[in-house]
């Protein structure tokens, strides 16, 4: 069913609203340590796709296979949503869901959920599980800042703090659960070029250093074709393509997708010229 | 620099505010102008407290919103009175009952804030309170109906406590109270409430389990309203079905977000405001009930627009204008220097 | 049989005065997104003000509840120009908790100004009963669901057809949208006020003969409404005033075939249970979250 080096493999992937249909008999596969990109214009329905991955909604059809952080095959859809994270699946937010009462430390620490075994009443009456428990977890979310180059900021509070730092702080959020695939949506919206280009190298960093696959959803192209190592493309929600970023630039249904029949018209303007 | 440390210690914090109200009874008999009448407002506030400190997990940490506060608290207090009075069951015992009974309800309505939200839940909590006000009036045997049931001061291991104890008694249990809530909120049940409230999404992308949260919440604020409950009947020593009313789940609210929302010293605060300042002090104005309505009223509106968070809050305002003048007095010294 | 139809009649007409709450409570709603939990105090207000009208003048009734119309207006659009214009980047739960604040208000000012005794407000015809298919109506009760259905109809026509019922509709629908598409949202939503303030006195007045004026009056009222606009659905203007007769009809039908003390309670019961099957009312639409 799935390769040896699939992280994530979607097949005939399908969902409908209403009688329109969102999402159409998609497929694709994601790599171990693979920085996939999944591309298309306004509302080819790629925010659809990966609500359906992570189950926020129910697919009509298809099937979701992910290898999970102990290297099992899962089917997605027999899970509840709060429950993918367990795998090692997780996703940002394009509007950086974080806390705002909460300090940055805190909010990175929610990543950590899943990990806490103490029981409510532990954590209440201050017993020693629930005690050492965060303070260990305390001390992996610190050194995550660290390595994100925040540390110094970690108990401030989230509101206020600049757009670029709560980028960092989700992500660092994100990699509290020790993922196997982070589902990035829309990374780089409101990041001016400069942010964008250090986007890119923690995007890189953190396939490196935290060993994880990542699933870019975006818009902005550059990012993409500069970071990706294969990018999927979709329109209607449908498959067009599936290359490395030159070989997706060239193929001629992505062109039209974005640009529409420019080819053509560019050719017809030469011939009129003459 | 040990004692500015040891003094900075949360725990140390609400040991200490548990002892500076306790000397209340005994200023009462030394000081004149304090009346002993004194201890039963300051009691009866700290015991709303307690009640408000749940609405705060439900409301403030995890954003929703219930009306049935007092029908819960009722609930409990009846429970209690019987269980002692016409069962003869010794305190311990019934206040255990008391609390489980409508903690189980409460987690019922709990099941039930997964479908339902908002407005929605807001207002199905308000019909469960109201069923639950009619049984105070219908179930005669139990409650005595209009005319009320009486209780008396609590009694274990042989003591039996009379109002400075009992007093004594509540201040110990809202020390606890705050610090068993202090620990929930700052650890992972808190951030994982606050998470469910700021973004039901993204906390459940994070392996927070909505249902079991909500329940948690659910049962936290129904069990501290209950306790809340035992104490009110057990101090006061009577219920009347009258007090369970829609007015009291609204000065439950009220002190939440005029004290302060997501803050426990807030709260305690906020029951001051609601219950014990017009209670001492405007009393002896004419109109005092109307104006004290009003009064509250108005101070929600105005808390709202300007302090959202609550007027706890306000202490981050003055510590910014106390720097101000701070800093101002420094460089004029500067200037002339 | 005869016995049924009258209840049916009763009920009508509650249903009349819970409608007409509820319509008040969901014309706000849908335009400043706040659910007014101060409908049922002011329209109190507004029945105490018609009342000393009456008393204290010896006006005819209906010029009184002319008065007590004009200031309920005023009392409606003053609370949305004071408070309610102030409170854009409030959260919707505070919000809830303003009007709440805002009953605190209210029932604090209104013995100030009319006493803390219970007054009495007669019914608008005292005419006797008219016997349909051998059930008792009275001529004021016939004339409460008669009015009360003609200023339903009367309001739905104006939200339908005219330029100012697409004003309402389309603030209701998404108020930033209207801003930017040229909708005066400010003025829309002060005279949803207003009109809410109306369907209140007019509930008001309808409710009063059958107890005393006092503080309490609206309280019952106020809650069915409130469970009238769950049971029917935010999301439509119908929905409520449709839930609000099917209220006002089980509750009586309960009562009389069930259990008079428990009827209003076993009501409740039943509605939460529909709710866990049908989260959004009977007419709600779920929302798609797109996140």
């Amino acid at each position: 069913m799935m390769l040896d080096n699939e992280v994530l493999k979607i097949d005939g992937l399908s969902i409908a609203f209403g009688g329109l249909k969102a999402v159409d008999n998609l497929s694709f596969s994601i790599k171990e340590n693979e920085i996939f990109g999944l591309i298309g214009p306004n509302g080819a329905g790629k925010t659809t796709v990966f609500n359906c991955i992570t189950q926020f909604y129910k697919p009509n059809a298809g099937s979701l296979l992910f290898r999970d952080r102990k290297g099992e095959v899962q089917e997605l859809t027999r899970h509840k949503v709060h429950e993918i994270i367990r795998l090692g699946l997780v996703r940002t937010f394009q509007n950086v869901e974080l806390i705002r009462e909460l300090s940055l430390i805190d909010n990175v620490l929610v990543g950590g959920h899943i990990d806490f075994k103490s029981t409510v009443f532990e954590q209440a009456l201050k017993l020693p599980r629930a005690v050492k428990e965060e303070k260990a977890l305390r001390i992996e979310a610190e050194d995550i800042l660290r390595r994100l180059g925040i540390y110094d900021r970690k108990d401030m509070i989230a509101f206020g703090q600049p757009y670029g730092i709560l980028k960092k702080v989700e992500f660092a959020r994100t990699l509290m659960s020790h993922p196997k695939l982070i589902i990035l949506d829309e990374p780089a919206a409101g990041l001016n070029d400069v942010e964008t280009l250090q986007l890119a190298q923690m995007i890189r960093q953190i396939r490196d250093e935290f060993q994880c696959s990542i699933l870019l959803v975006e818009h902005d192209m550059r990012l993409v074709m500069d970071v990706c190592d294969r990018i999927c493309a979709i329109n209607f929600g449908q498959f067009l393509a599936i290359g490395s970023a030159k070989e997706i630039q060239r193929n001629p249904a992505v062109q039209q997708a974005y640009l529409g029949n420019s080819e053509e018209e560019q050719h017809e303007k030469d011939s009129t010229v003459h | 620099m040990k004692k500015n440390n040891y003094l900075k210690n949360p725990y140390v914090q609400f040991i200490l505010f548990g002892l500076v109200l306790a000397t209340l009874p005994i200023m009462a008999q030394t000081f004149p102008f304090i009346k002993s009448g004194y201890i039963i407002t300051i009691g009866g506030t700290l015991i709303y407290a307690i009640a408000a400190l749940g609405l705060n997990l439900l409301l403030g940490y995890s954003g929703l919103i219930s009306l049935g506060t007092a029908g819960f608290m009722g609930l409990a207090a009846y429970i209690s009175a019987y269980l002692t009075v016409d069962l003869g069951w010794p305190f311990l015992a019934s206040m255990a009952v008391a609390v489980i009974i409508p903690t189980i309800i409460g987690i019922l309505v709990g099941l039930v804030s997964l479908k339902i939200e908002g407005m929605y839940l807001a207002i199905a909590t308000l019909a469960v309170s109201e069923v639950i006000r009619k049984t105070f009036e219908e179930f005669d045997f139990f409650t005595n109906g209009f005319s009320g049931k009486a209780a008396k001061f609590p009694s274990f291991f042989n003591i039996s406590l009379d109002r400075a104890t009992t007093y004594y008694l509540i201040v110990i249990v809202m020390v606890l109270v705050m610090i068993l809530m202090y620990n929930m909120v700052n650890g992972q049940l808190g951030r994982a409430l606050n998470a469910m409230r700021g973004s039901e999404a993204a906390s459940q992308a994070m392996g927070v389990n909505l249902l079991k949260y909500r329940l948690i919440a659910f049962a936290f604020a129904t069990a501290f309203a209950a306790l809340s409950g035992v104490l009110y009947v057990h101090f006061v020593r009577y219920s009347y079905p009258s007090i369970w009313s829609l007015k009291l789940s609204l000065d439950f609210l009220a002190m939440i977000v005029i004290g302060g929302l997501r803050s426990i010293y807030g709260t305690v605060l906020g029951a001051f405001i609601i219950f014990a300042v017009p209670d001492l002090f405007l009393k002896q104005i004419p109109y005092f009930n109307q104006l004290s309505y009003m009064f509250n009223g108005i101070l929600i509106i105005l808390v709202i627009m300007f302090y959202p968070n609550g007027i706890v809050y306000l202490r981050y305002d003055i510590k910014k204008w106390w720097k101000k003048i701070f800093d101002r007095k420094g460089k004029v010294n500067h200037d002339v220097g | 049989m005869s016995i049924f139809l009258q209840l049916l009649l009763r009920s009508l007409e509650t249903g009349s005065v819970y409608a007409l709450a509820a319509l008040g409570i969901i014309i706000v709603y849908r335009t400043s997104n706040i659910t007014n939990f101060s409908q049922g105090v002011v329209s109190m207000f507004s029945t105490f003000v018609v009342t000393a009208l009456f008393i204290n003048t010896g006006m005819p009734l209906w010029l009184a509840i002319l008065g007590g119309v004009a200031s309920a207006i005023t009392v409606g659009m003053l609370i949305d120009f004071i408070v309610i214009r102030h409170t854009k980047k409030v959260s919707p739960v505070a919000k809830q908790i303003i009007t709440l604040g805002l009953i605190m208000v209210v029932l604090g000012i209104t013995p100030l100004f009319f006493g803390v005794d219970p007054l009495t407000l007669p019914r608008l015809i005292n005419a006797g009963d008219l016997k349909i298919l051998g059930a008792n109506i009275s001529y004021n009760g016939l004339f409460n669901i008669v009015f009360g259905l003609v200023l339903m109809f009367v309001l739905f026509y104006v939200l339908q057809n005219t330029k100012w019922g697409l004003a309402v509709r389309t603030t209701a629908s998404n108020e930033y949208t209207a801003r930017l598409m040229g909708v005066p949202t400010k003025t829309v939503t002060m005279f949803a006020w207003g009109i809410a303030g109306v369907l209140g006195v007019f509930s008001g007045v309808m409710v009063a003969p059958m107890t005393s004026v006092s503080l309490n009056l609206m309280d019952q009222v106020q809650i069915n409404a409130l469970i009238a606009c769950v049971l029917g659905g935010f999301q439509t203007f119908y929905g409520p005033i449709f839930a609000a007769y099917m209220i006002g009809i089980s509750a009586n039908l309960l009562s009389y075939y069930v259990s008079s003390v428990w009827g209003g309670q076993i009501l409740y019961i039943v509605i939460l249970a529909f709710l866990i099957f049908r989260p959004h009312g009977l007419f709600g639409k779920k929302i798609i979250k797109k996140v």
